[in-house]
Order: C-alpha cells, then sequence, then structure tokens
C-alpha cells in the first residue's frame, strides 16, 4: 500500500514534469512575458514585466516576486526561465509556469537575471496591480482599495479583467467601488462617468463621500450629479450610523444587563441592596486574570480556552462571597433595607482593598483569545468587532439560563415562594435560609461571570465594580424591581439610550442626561418600568 | 403674650445635652484661637497651626453630620448625595475666593480666573458674575444648594419615592454633578477645581489670625446650626417628621402633606451642608469635583451612624471620632484606612444600631430631668423581624 | 328607612361608591361596586378574604385611584381627584387593619399629632397647644382608657391598647366619617365588647364603617350589613336577613 503510494507521487511528478524540463504550455501573457525576460536588453524586459503584471495571473505575481528577489535565472541550454534557489550546495530549480515541485540541478547551467532600478519600479508597479489577482482575499480586498483612494484611469482595464474572475462577492464589492471611482474621477465620457457616479452612490460609506465631495466642486452635469448623489449617501449614512449607534447601545446594555442583572436578583428578588455588587463584578475580573496567568504557566497550547474555565470559576468565586456575606451579615439585617446598604458599602470597602493589597493598586493585563479578536466590517464602513459580539450573546445567554432556574429548578420555585410569602414557605418546609444564601449566591455568582465579560473590553482594576454599580442600580431601578425582563429592557434602553446621546452631548453629558432622565422617570414610575400592582408591593 | 425667644432657648438649652453641647462649641470657639494665638509656641498650653487646621476641619463635618441626621435620623430620609450640597456650597465660597485673587494669579489677569485664561476664554462666564462681593457668594452659599433640594425634592417626595430608592436617585444626583464638574467647560475648573486663594475679606488666608478666626466661625456655626435642629425636633414639626419616619401612610391619613414636611426639612439640610462646605474651603485651601464623589457622601453617613442616628449632638460626636480616626490612621497605616471604614460600617449597623450616644452610657447626657424628652427621641426602632 | 336605601339620593348620603372597579394585573379587586352609607349611620362590612374590604377603603381613603366608577363624599364632593391629606382633612378618618401608631412617640404626642387643625408646616415649627386642646386631649385619653398610660411610648402599648389609641387618633381628627379596619383583632372579650359599644356611641354624631371578620362583634355592633364578595355587594340588610341569605351562606358563613 505504502510503495504503491510512493509509486504513484513519483508517476505524477514525472508527469507534471518536474525533472526539471520545461513545460512550454499555450502561448499566453505569462509564457510570452516570462521568455521576454530571458532577452538581454533591459528594454524588453521592462517590457516582459509590464506583461507579465498585466496579465493579472497569479503565476505572474510568483515570478515577478522571484525576479525582484534575484531568484529567476535562465537555463543557457534553451532559454528557459525558471526560479532558482540555492539550498546549501544543492540548486534547486522549478518551472514558474507550472509553480510545483523544485528539482535539483546544476547551477554552472543557469544565468541569473540581473535587475536595474528602472526595472525594479516596473516590478513593484507591476506587482501592485497583481496584488487584484493575488490567491487571498484579504490582499485583492485591500489593492482595490488602494486602487479606489489613487484612482487612476490606467487601471480600468486591470479592474474589469479582475472583476471578471473575482468569485468572492465581497471583494467584488470593493473591487466595483474602485472601479466606479477609477471611472468617475477618469477621463472618459460624461455619461460613463455620471453612470460611474451613480454606482458610486450605492456605496454609502464616508470614503466614497470624501470623493464624491471632490467631484462635486464647480459646475456641470458631473459635478451636479456627484452632488445629488453626495446628499443620498449622506442620508444613507444617517441611517448606517443610526444602525452602529444601534450596536454601540447593544453592546454597552449587555455590558449594563450582565452587571446587573444579579443585582435584579439580590435586590430585586430578595429586596437586598448590596452596594458590594461591584465589588463581586471585580472578583469575577481578577479570577478571569487568575486563571489566565495559570493557563499562560501550565497550558499556553490551551489560552484560548481559558475564558471557559474562567467563567465557572469566577462563578463559584463571588458565589461563594456572596454565600459568606449573606450568612455573615446580611442575614442579620433583613427588614432593614438602609442598614444593609450600609454595611455592603463597608464590605465593598473592605473587598476593594483587599484585592489592592494582594494584587496591587494598578490595572491587570487580561487576555483576549484569538476568536474573540478582529471585528467583522461592512461596506458601509460599520465595524462590529467579536468580542463586543461575543459579550451580546453571552449576556443574552446568562440571561436565559437564569430565567430557566427561576422558572424550572426547585431551586428557583422555593426562590419564587420564599419571596411571595415568607412565613408560609417555611410553614411548608422550605428551608427559608439556605435558599436565601443559595439565592443571593447565584445573584453574586452572576456578578462574577459578569466580571469575566467585563474584564474582556475594560481595565482589570480594584475600582472596576465601582465604576459599574451606580449605572447597575440604574437599571435594576428603571426596570422595575423583580422583574427579569424589565432588567433587559431596562439595560438595552439604557444603553442605546446612552449612545445616541453621545454624539451630540460627548460621552460625559450624555451620562448627565441620562441620569437626570431616570432621576425625572422614578419620579413618574417610582417603582420602575414594570412596576408589580397591587396590595403586595405595599407589604 | 409670651416672646419667641423663651421656648427657642427652651428648646435649645432646656436641658444638660444642650447646654454642654453649646457650651463646649462656644469654649472652643473662644479657647482654641486664644490658645494658638496668645500663647507662645513652647508653652505646653499651645494649640499648633495645624491642630487650630485639622480641628476646624471636623467642625465643617461635624455641620454636615448634622445636616444629614436632620433628614436621616428624624425624618427617615436618607440621602446618599448630600455630598453635593457640601460640595456647592463650597464651590460658592471658592468661587469668591478665586474673584478675589485678581491679578495676583499667574497670569495676573484681574477679570479671569486663571484656569479660564488657560483654556483660552476671553470673558468671565455669566454665572460667575457677582461672585467677587461677598453677601452675594454668601447667599449663594445657602441658595444654590437649597434651590437644588428644593427641586429635586419637590420631584423625588411628591411622587412619593422614598427608602433605598429615594438613597439611590440622591446618589446618581451627586454622581451626576461629579461628571459634570469634571468638565472643563463647564467652567469650574474642571478636574484641578479651584484652588491657590490668596484671602478673605481682605485677610490673608495663610495668616493664624484668619485661620483662628475661620476656627471659630465653624464652631459657632455648628452651634448655631444644632440649635436650629434642636428647634426644628422639639416643635411640633419635628414631631410629625418623627411621624414621617416611623409610619409615613399613617401621617398622610391624618391629613399632613407629608411632602411638604419633608421638603421644609430636606431644603434647610441642604442650606446647612452648603455652609458647612463653605467653611470647608477656605480651610483647606480647595474645591474639586472628587467631593461630589458618591462615596463622599456615604462616608458622612456612617459618621452619624457612628455618632448616633436621631441624636443631633451624636452626629457632632460621630463626625469628630470618625474622621479623627481617619487622620491617624491614614498617617500611621495607610492601607488599614479602609479595611477599618468598611468595618466600621459593618460593625456599627449590626452591633451599634444606635450608634456610640444611644450604647455608651457615658453619653446619654442629662439625668432624668430636662432630659426625658430629649432621650425618647432616639429611635428605638428598626428591630423587626419582618422581612420585606 | 329601608325604602330610603332601596333608592338612594345622592344627597342625602355621606359616602356614595357608584360602579367603582380595581384591578390589580388582571385581578379584580373591585368589580362594579356601588355602595352607599348614610349620615349619622353605622355600617358593618363584612366578606370572606379578597372580597375586596380594604381596597374599598383604599378608594375612599385616597390610596388606590379607581380604574372607573364615582366615588362621592357628603353628597357632592368627588374623591377620586384628591390625595389622602385632602380626603383625611375633608373628614375621613381611617383606621388600618394592623394598628398603625407613632411608636417612638407618646401616646399623648400621637393624639396632639392627630388633633384637627392646621396641616401647614410653618404653623407646625411654632405651634404651641392652647389649654382648650389640651383638655380635649385629656378628654381623649379618657375616653379610650389611655389616662395611665399618657406619658408612654406608643410602642410600648399593649396591641388591644394601640387599637384604642388608634381610634382615638382618628376621633381627634373630628372625621365626619370614620373607616374601621378591624378594630376587634387581637382584643379580649371584654375589649372587644366595649370597642363595639364606643363605636356605637361614636355613630349618630358621625358615621362609621366598619370592616370585621369577628361576627360576635357584628352582633354587638347592631348595624346594617353589607356583605361583599368578588368586589360587589352580594347582600345587605340586618345582620339576622344576610345569615339567612342563600348565598351569603354559599359564599361566606357555610364554610
Amino acid at each position: 500500500m505504502f510503495d504503491f503510494l510512493r509509486s504513484f507521487v513519483a508517476v505524477l511528478l514525472l508527469a507534471l514534469g518536474l525533472a526539471g524540463i520545461p513545460v512550454v504550455a499555450a502561448a499566453d501573457a505569462v509564457t510570452d512575458g516570462l521568455a521576454g525576460l530571458a532577452d538581454r536588453s533591459f528594454s524588453r524586459k521592462v517590457e516582459a514585466v509590464a506583461q507579465l503584471g498585466a496579465s493579472g495571473d497569479q503565476r505572474a505575481e510568483t515570478i515577478l516576486n522571484a525576479l525582484l528577489d534575484g531568484r529567476l535565472y535562465v537555463r543557457n541550454a534553451d532559454s528557459a526561465v525558471v526560479i532558482g534557489e540555492e539550498r546549501g550546495k544543492a540548486f534547486l530549480v522549478a518551472d514558474p509556469t507550472a509553480g510545483a515541485e523544485a528539482a535539483e540541478a546544476a547551477i554552472a547551467d543557469f544565468t541569473k537575471i540581473t535587475v536595474n532600478n528602472r526595472m525594479r519600479g516596473a516590478i513593484r508597479g507591476a506587482l501592485g496591480a497583481l496584488t487584484l489577482f493575488s490567491a487571498d482575499a484579504g490582499t485583492r480586498a485591500a489593492a482595490a482599495d488602494a486602487v479606489f483612494k489613487t484612482p487612476t484611469a490606467d487601471m480600468l482595464p486591470l479592474l474589469d479583467k479582475a472583476l471578471a474572475r473575482e468569485t468572492d462577492n465581497g471583494v467584488k464589492r470593493r473591487m466595483e467601488r474602485a472601479w466606479a471611482a477609477v471611472a468617475a474621477v477618469g477621463a472618459g465620457e460624461t455619461a460613463e462617468r455620471l453612470a460611474a457616479i451613480e454606482t458610486l452612490g450605492s456605496f454609502a460609506d464616508p470614503d466614497v463621500r470624501s470623493l464624491l465631495g471632490g467631484l462635486a466642486v464647480g459646475n456641470g452635469e458631473v459635478a451636479q450629479a456627484a452632488g445629488l448623489t453626495l446628499r443620498r449617501i449622506d442620508e444613507s449614512l444617517v441611517l448606517w450610523g443610526a444602525v452602529g449607534n444601534v450596536f454601540q447601545g447593544v453592546s454597552l446594555g449587555s455590558v449594563l444587563l450582565l452587571a446587573a442583572v444579579g443585582l435584579a436578583i439580590t435586590f430585586g428578588v430578595m429586596g437586598v441592596i448590596n452596594m458590594a455588587h461591584g465589588e463581586l463584578v471585580m472578583l469575577g475580573a481578577y479570577t478571569t486574570f487568575v486563571v489566565q496567568e495559570a493557563f499562560r504557566a501550565h497550558l499556553p497550547g490551551a489560552f484560548d480556552m481559558s475564558l471557559f474555565v474562567a467563567v465557572p470559576a469566577a462563578f463559584l468565586v463571588s458565589g461563594l462571597v456572596g454565600i459568606a456575606l449573606e450568612r455573615g451579615v446580611i442575614r442579620f439585617l433583613y427588614g432593614r433595607p438602609l442598614e444593609t446598604l450600609l454595611a455592603t458599602w463597608g464590605i465593598s470597602l473592605i473587598l476593594q482593598q483587599l484585592v489592592r493589597s494582594v494584587f496591587g493598586p494598578t490595572n491587570r493585563e487580561v487576555g483576549s483569545p484569538s476568536w474573540m479578536s478582529g471585528a467583522y466590517e461592512t461596506a458601509s464602513g460599520l465595524v462590529l468587532t467579536y468580542n463586543r459580539i461575543a459579550i451580546i450573546v453571552f449576556s443574552l445567554m446568562v440571561i436565559g439560563v437564569i430565567a430557566l432556574i427561576l422558572r424550572k429548578t426547585s431551586l428557583g420555585l422555593s426562590m419564587r415562594a420564599v419571596t411571595q410569602n415568607r412565613r408560609m414557605a417555611g410553614a411548608m418546609g422550605i428551608r427559608t435560609g439556605r435558599v436565601d444564601a443559595l439565592t443571593f449566591g447565584l445573584g453574586s455568582g452572576i456578578a462574577g461571570v459578569a466580571g469575566v465579560a467585563l474584564s474582556q473590553i475594560d481595565n482589570v482594576s480594584p475600582n472596576l465594580g465601582q465604576s459599574y454599580i451606580i449605572d447597575s442600580f440604574m437599571v435594576v431601578v428603571f426596570g422595575g424591581v423583580g422583574n427579569l425582563w424589565g432588567t433587559l429592557v431596562g439595560a438595552f434602553s439604557l444603553g442605546i439610550v446612552n449612545k445616541f446621546l453621545e454624539p451630540y452631548a460627548g460621552a460625559v453629558l450624555g451620562k448627565i442626561f441620562v441620569l437626570i432622565a431616570i432621576i425625572l422617570f422614578i419620579q413618574k414610575r417610582p417603582r420602575g418600568l414594570f412596576a408589580p400592582k397591587g396590595r403586595a408591593v405595599e407589604a | 403674650m409670651r416672646s419667641a425667644a423663651g421656648p427657642i432657648v427652651t428648646a435649645v438649652l432646656g436641658d444638660a445635652t444642650g447646654r454642654i453641647v453649646v457650651g463646649l462649641l462656644v469654649a472652643a470657639a473662644v479657647a482654641v484661637p486664644v490658645l494658638n494665638l496668645m500663647v507662645p509656641a513652647g508653652s505646653p498650653l499651645h494649640v499648633p497651626p495645624y491642630v487650630v487646621a485639622l480641628i476646624g476641619k471636623y467642625l465643617t463635618f461635624a455641620l454636615l453630620a448634622l445636616s444629614v441626621d436632620l433628614i436621616w435620623g428624624f425624618a427617615g430620609i436618607l440621602s446618599l448625595g448630600h455630598g453635593a450640597f457640601f460640595a456647592l456650597g463650597g464651590y460658592a465660597m471658592g468661587m469668591h475666593l478665586m474673584r478675589q485673587i485678581g491679578t495676583r494669579g499667574v497670569y495676573g489677569n484681574a477679570e479671569l480666573p486663571d484656569f479660564m485664561v488657560f483654556l483660552n476664554w476671553k470673558e468671565l462666564p455669566w454665572y460667575w458674575y457677582g461672585f467677587d462681593a461677598f453677601p452675594f457668594a454668601a447667599l449663594m452659599v445657602v441658595l444654590v444648594p437649597g434651590v437644588l433640594a428644593l427641586v429635586f425634592g419637590w420631584f423625588a417626595f411628591r411622587s412619593r419615592v422614598t427608602g433605598v430608592y429615594l438613597s439611590i436617585i440622591t446618589q446618581a444626583m451627586t454622581f451626576a454633578l461629579m461628571l459634570a464638574f469634571f468638565r472643563n467647560d463647564m467652567g469650574f475648573g474642571g478636574n484641578n477645581g479651584l484652588t491657590d486663594f490668596k484671602d478673605i475679606l481682605g485677610f490673608n488666608l495663610q495668616a493664624g489670625g484668619t485661620r483662628a478666626v475661620l476656627f471659630a466661625a465653624s464652631a459657632l456655626a455648628v452651634a448655631g446650626a444644632y440649635a436650629l435642629c434642636r428647634v426644628i425636633v422639639a416643635s411640633r414639626l419635628g414631631r410629625v417628621l418623627l411621624a414621617v419616619r416611623d409610619a409615613e401612610g399613617r401621617v398622610r391619613f391624618l391629613g399632613y402633606r407629608v411632602e411638604y414636611y419633608k421638603l421644609f426639612v430636606f431644603v434647610v439640610s441642604a442650606m446647612l451642608a452648603g455652609i458647612a462646605g463653605a467653611l470647608y474651603v477656605p480651610q483647606v485651601g480647595i474645591i474639586n469635583p472628587g467631593e461630589f464623589a458618591p462615596a463622599n457622601s456615604i462616608e458622612i453617613i456612617i459618621w452619624v451612624a457612628v455618632g448616633g442616628r436621631g441624636s443631633l449632638h451624636g452626629a457632632i460626636l460621630g463626625a469628630i471620632l470618625v474622621n479623627f480616626a481617619k487622620t491617624y490612621l491614614t498617617g500611621a497605616i495607610p492601607e488599614i484606612w479602609l479595611f477599618a471604614l468598611g468595618g466600621l460600617f459593618v460593625a456599627v449597623t449590626l452591633f451599634l444600631p444606635k450608634g456610640i450616644v444611644g450604647t455608651v452610657p457615658a453619653f446619654k447626657f442629662g439625668g432624668a430631668g430636662g432630659g426625658w424628652r430629649w432621650r425618647r427621641l432616639v429611635p428605638a426602632r428598626g428591630r423587626s423581624e419582618e422581612r420585606p | 328607612m329601608s325604602e330610603l336605601h332601596a333608592s338612594p339620593q345622592k344627597r342625602d348620603t355621606i359616602l356614595y361608591l357608584d360602579g367603582v372597579s380595581v384591578s390589580f394585573d388582571g385581578f379584580k379587586a373591585l368589580n362594579n361596586l356601588s355602595f352607599y352609607v348614610l349620615a349619622g349611620e353605622l355600617r358593618a362590612v363584612i366578606g370572606p378574604n379578597g372580597a375586596g374590604k380594604t381596597t374599598m377603603m383604599d378608594v375612599v381613603t385616597g390610596k388606590t385611584r379607581p380604574d372607573e366608577g364615582q366615588v362621592v363624599f357628603n353628597g357632592g364632593v368627588d374623591l377620586t381627584a384628591l390625595d389622602e391629606a385632602r380626603i383625611a382633612n375633608l373628614g375621613i378618618g381611617r383606621k388600618f387593619q394592623k394598628p398603625t401608631v407613632f411608636d417612638t412617640q407618646s401616646v399623648f404626642d400621637n393624639l396632639e399629632l392627630a388633633l384637627a387643625g392646621s396641616r401647614g408646616v410653618f404653623q407646625s415649627l411654632g405651634f404651641r397647644l392652647t389649654p382648650e386642646q389640651r383638655l380635649r386631649i385629656d378628654e381623649m385619653l379618657e375616653t379610650v382608657g389611655l389616662t395611665e398610660r399618657r406619658a408612654a411610648l406608643a410602642g410600648d402599648l399593649s396591641h388591644g391598647q394601640k387599637q384604642w389609641l388608634e381610634i382615638g387618633m382618628l376621633l381627634m381628627q373630628d372625621p365626619h366619617l370614620l373607616l374601621v379596619d378591624e378594630p376587634a383583632a387581637g382584643m379580649t372579650d371584654a375589649e372587644t365588647e366595649e370597642t363595639a359599644q364606643l363605636l356605637k356611641r361614636i355613630a349618630g354624631d358621625r358615621s362609621v364603617v366598619v370592616v370585621e371578620h369577628d361576627m360576635e362583634f357584628v352582633r354587638a355592633l347592631d348595624a346594617r350589613v353589607t356583605v361583599l364578595h368578588e368586589g360587589s355587594v352580594l347582600a345587605e340588610g340586618s345582620l339576622a336577613t344576610v345569615q339567612n341569605d342563600a348565598r351569603v351562606v354559599e359564599v361566606y358563613l357555610g364554610r
């Protein structure tokens, strides 16, 4: 079996003519150009380089790169051009047109093709155009964008060719944009230019906008058309800007949601004002740091997986601290919300100082796994970073899990029973103390999980929690106490409103407006958006 | 018809507590400046200037604590934003002191404070007008916090925002103000706030005499505020407030407009806090947006809680004790201060719900005589076994 | 008398509810409730838990706004537009189910706070008791049997004493209409009987509506009885009449 495979490969290699014999393919631009390179005259060689560049062929790129690096040789015997490479004492040659395995040859049989400065310039230019034909879609897109940025009329035929071959829709769109830019700027027929401007109009992005801005100056049909299109683009940009704001808002909202949902449980379900909630979030972020340090030290290869360990670890750490808090302090203060508020504030100070003493007062570096870095970018310039998307998805998952726990598990049932009628629940054999501790542990654990997410987008410092606590309270109060749905709506609406205000008022002033708006809102609906009604409220 | 002064004197000095508190404060107002200025530095009786400054600062905090105790201890309004009123009073005074600098600033601009010159501002913003006159600034010290309290309270109390909800929105209020004052274009010096003051009413702020007078003013302000609070608390209005604290609904059904009562005491309290801030600023020489930080406001609560919520002299005592501990600990072992403060919050709420005054017999001034009416004002509430 | 009840004239009533509905999250606490009380009348309202008794009081005293319906006081004042304080000052007093007094103040001060008169903030700052008012409070202490305990903190009173103090506070308000929610709860038999006698004495000058569970107490009141069920009136008449009503027996007494 193995022998068969080996001989099969050998036959294949022979068949592909890789034993050093050049294959003369059908006379096309690449072979022509390649032949031209064998000529002694530099002018002929420059022509050949241009020919290769215009071929739009991928092989041309390899050849030109080799030429630039001084790896292109001519076989003395038959003037065939090959790519040669000295490897130790051996000399390997390969046919660039077939572009495959190299075979060993004697270096004495070959002459290196020399390059002068004029040629180098030509090669670089040709290569620039050729990247439009690169195998890598990203490179092609970048090349198209480069053409778009400095549109010159002679790129048109090349773009035509590139467009004809392009298979990736995204890249194709970028090339069309570049084509339209070249045509619109170019010296062609007015009708052609108008059509190009029309095409540009379908690309509502800031770059096209500034290009058209340049064209719209002055009089004439072209300028007029550019002005019209510009206005259309502006309208569409406003729309995309709004979409971008919504995304930013949803992203901020998901962060608020994560920070607030644990609070919604402890405050909403148990009526406990936990001012140390932010510090439980902070503990979650530091747990992430510790877990990542462990991964860096012992399992560097699995670093991308570290967050999957950090989430349960943070849940446990913050959850246990929360249970200790409930058993040690809060349970003695039930029914005295203001005292609870003060005691938990004290605990938040202690936790902050504790973390500061152990980890130091400065920010700690928490890494992002590779699958969370990068961004999805739309043609209109909207950038959706993966870590933000991940946090949005994650926050919704967390809410879903909590809803399931509250609705479907026996802990959830006990929790709801204790919330509604503590004495009756106790009489029915529910251990209310244990339910309190577990509920508080759940809320605290979720705070820890929020800390894992926050560690991905914010500085991990002892003050991390402080910056979220007021916003979180606002979300819970706004959404209505004791209502997960309210927390969800509250978090997202606050996030979105915040981001929509920002462009007009600036980040700080926007936040102030939101705070004032909430203060006014509470006046109107003291119990929040989704307030429970009826007698139970007054009890 | 009896004169109005009679009942007021009775309300303030009618029992041992009132006499001791007012007596101590007046004595301090006289003795400390004398021991500072008249007694030579070598003498064991000499009070060094830094102690004058320190105790002067504590006294402004005591005034602030009184203002919080008036609403929290006697009307059940837990404001987590009282630092805002303190800071606003402080800024009003700071603006006056800035205007007093005149051409002595770094840029020597007679019209504009240094930071405005630095920001390339051409003219004084309208809201700085008038602050060059001391009477106007003094009016603003009480008016700005008072008006903010009036507007905020009117909205909050009318819509019956109570308990922790009120606490949280007061915290949001001070947080919003902090963010606003951090902005340079607000025209209050941004991050750095207002500082580099030179003199007050023509007297050099660095001079021992000026500092002694500021000290005396602070001590007398505390005594005055204490007297005012005593009068309010001892009146029927005070009893309505206590009733509101204990059973708000019942008070409504008796026909009282609870929101107006709360509003009145909230505004008075904010004004007292503003005065405290105005006395604080010339003594420490700076006011910056950090004073608006929510953490500062919560710290005031612990002063009151340590001293004894619902006891006016307890608030004064608590403010001085806690701040003395803070000065000592942050100087001796800085890391431990937050642990100590945090521990204090927990310990006081768990083990000392009535504070020092309600727990340590030595501080229950006044015997069975004149003190009876006073002692029962200390809350006996908060032992409820029932949960929400 | 009963003919008059059958065709109520709004102007003859002290309290007139017509078609009042209140719902909480879909639950109809009051369902098209129509109910009226004549001036000087003593009325007992009974009904099983959740019949809407407390909600009815909430609506009358301004704590809860009705979704629909008319609530008229003294033949012409629309109560639905007013808040608690205004309604209280019109002369409607309310005693809560759970005795609610000001625990940290003395019995005397509790009564003083309830004393009819000015409710203004600034007046209260300079308020001083006149000898006449002091006398009134002393009389009230006598009436509710708390003279001995006048200086005690209200929080230190027994449950029954708190109930009486609260009734005393109500009377200090000098109301035209008293709404009394389960005054006999937690009282001894003797106290219950005394309370009934007190309420009967009060009625006549004023109108009194008593919500009660205790049938002995209702019997002692010897008043017209209204039975509420699921937010509306099920039956009305003397205790004997309603006790013999088949529907009442089914929903309430029969259980």
